[in-house]
């Protein structure tokens, strides 16, 4: 019990399990809608669904100058690129909390006339942009890893290297593939925050894609995505060492 | 501009979170806690009462009322959402509470922590029963339960109040004693202090006024329970308002929620 008062202590902690519980929904309906259940039940998952979002989206009215500063506070990393990816992602998340803003204003009466078809699109953009840089900026890192733990391991592999220019030009790049793959998995597997936030913004990415029309998949899929970087981001509150930093 | 005013309003208000992990390098601010995002919209909420029911005195549009009738709705439903964890957090502050050195606040507490699970339970059932999970219960005779439950845990709430208040001016009362005491007992100034007890025993409520204002802790928390008990007197129907009044009184006591959690030496232990 005390562990639950210590989690839920914490600012984005019941955020994230109403997002899980929101997903799970969309995955529910859609696995019911498939095997044929009732427009009743179907209509049930939704409203609860449609509750869950309105909620959150009142308890993040904050986060659009939250999302400012942490950009603020980026601008003085060292590293130029991260300094530029992780800014630029602030901002952008920040711009989509303004929309989802406009949106919770509209839905709840304040804003009658407000579109909430194009003020929904903009918010995805947004969000998609935020994601991308998110992306790139894993890139970036895992790049500077593997670089760093293929220049520790060069001295030993030189002699491999003479012998590999021998062979064939397309078992040396399937060679060469191999390497790079193992090098990867490598630095994934000794850096777990990484590898955390890697996953996380793949499966998130997967949303705006469908929403903006983009890549179309099914609102299982999109579910099944939303529940599963849930869960991850709910993993790296419970244990702050998995959160990737900066 | 406008998340520069915020920024700074949040900076005066010091709501700052401070972050789990010690050895981050983060800055210390991480947005708004959730208590008091709770409590800002909890004023929110209470002041869209307050102005819809001036607005209907003075006959204002028939629009804004609605409209804020249904900001007002939405913003409680949100809360409601946001509220579903919280029995667990009554029971381990009555674990807590329990342990408390002296009796009256350790029984007082407890069982307004306790009381206070048990209304938290009611008003999940309401929720899945807003949200259409729990279809065939009856709403009124939850709601009423849940009000009784708020209503014994805020009176649990005062008695405590009223009981530390009591000690403190018993404690003031021992001070002026000590005081007078300590004259030296010289027939000479008999008169001089037959005139001085009279001065020192102050009437009440300056007496009152002074122990509180020596303890803002106990002031606000007196105050905060006062308030809040507007809202079930009037539901349960034992001392009916108006939603201006109600709207007034949950406002001043979300106010003063803020403000414990923005200064949390404020807050009574």
């Amino acid at each position: 019990m005390e562990a639950w008062v210590r989690f839920s202590a914490q600012s984005a902690a019941k955020e994230r399990v109403f997002r899980a519980a929101q997903y799970a929904c969309t995955l529910l309906g859609y696995t019911m809608q498939k095997n044929g259940a009732g427009a009743e039940l179907l209509a049930r998952i939704k409203q609860l669904e449609a509750h869950m979002s309105l909620g959150r989206k009142l308890f993040r009215l904050g986060n659009s100058a939250e999302a400012l500063e942490a950009a603020k506070r980026a601008i003085h990393l060292s590293d130029m690129v991260l300094r530029f990816c992780i800014t630029v992602a602030h901002l952008n998340r920040a711009m989509y909390f303004a929309c989802d803003n406009v949106l919770w204003a509209g839905k709840t009466g304040l804003v009658p006339h407000a579109d909430q078809e194009k003020w929904s699109q903009r918010s995805f953009r947004y969000y998609l942009f935020a994601l991308i840089m998110n992306l790139s900026r894993d890139a970036y890192e895992i790049r500077l890893l593997m670089e760093r733990e293929a220049s520790g391991k060069r001295p030993k592999g030189t002699e491999n290297g003479h012998q590999a220019q021998v062979d064939n030009g397309l078992q040396h790049l399937a060679l060469r593939l191999r390497i790079q793959l193992r090098l990867l998995g490598h630095v994934l597997r000794s850096n777990p925050p990484l590898l955390l936030d890697l996953v996380k913004n793949a499966c998130d990415i997967f949303i705006p894609l469908d929403k903006l029309g983009l890549y179309k998949t099914s609102p299982g899929f999109v579910g099944l995505c939303g529940l599963t970087s849930s869960i991850l981001s709910i993993l790296t509150i419970v244990h702050p060492w998995l959160k990737l930093k900066p | 501009m406008l998340p520069d005013v915020y920024g700074h309003l949040c900076a005066f208000l010091d709501v700052r979170y401070r972050t789990e992990d010690p050895h981050s390098n983060q800055s210390k601010w991480r947005g708004l806690h959730n208590p008091a995002m709770n409590m800002f919209i909890r004023a929110a909420q209470y002041a869209c009462m307050l102005l819809g029911h001036v607005l209907e005195r003075r006959a204002g549009p028939g629009a804004t009322r609605a409209a804020l009738r249904q900001l007002e709705a939405s913003m409680s439903s949100g809360r409601k959402l946001f509220r579903l964890g919280n029995m667990v957090h009554a029971m381990v502050a009555a674990k807590q509470t329990i342990q408390l050195p002296d009796l009256v606040p350790r029984i007082c507490l407890t069982a307004s922590n306790l009381i206070r699970a048990l209304y938290f339970i009611c008003d999940t059932v309401l929720w899945l029963k807003s949200v259409g999970l729990l279809p065939h219960i009856y709403k009124w005779k939850w709601r009423n339960w849940a009000t009784k439950c708020y209503y014994y845990s805020l009176l649990m709430n005062l008695t405590r109040d009223l009981y530390e208040i009591s000690w403190l001016l018993e404690q003031a009362a021992e001070k002026e004693k000590a005081k007078e005491n300590s004259f030296p007992w010289d027939t000479q100034d008999q008169d001089l202090i037959c005139l001085e007890t009279e001065r020192q025993s102050q009437p009440f409520l300056p007496l009152l006024y002074s122990t509180l204002k020596k303890h803002p802790p106990l002031l606000l928390d007196t105050t905060k329970n006062l308030c809040d008990l507007s809202s079930p007197l009037d539901r349960l129907g034992i001392y009916k308002t108006n939603p201006g009044i109600i709207g007034l009184c949950g406002l001043l006591s979300s106010l003063v929620g803020i403000l414990t959690i923005a200064k949390p030496h404020l807050k009574l232990k």
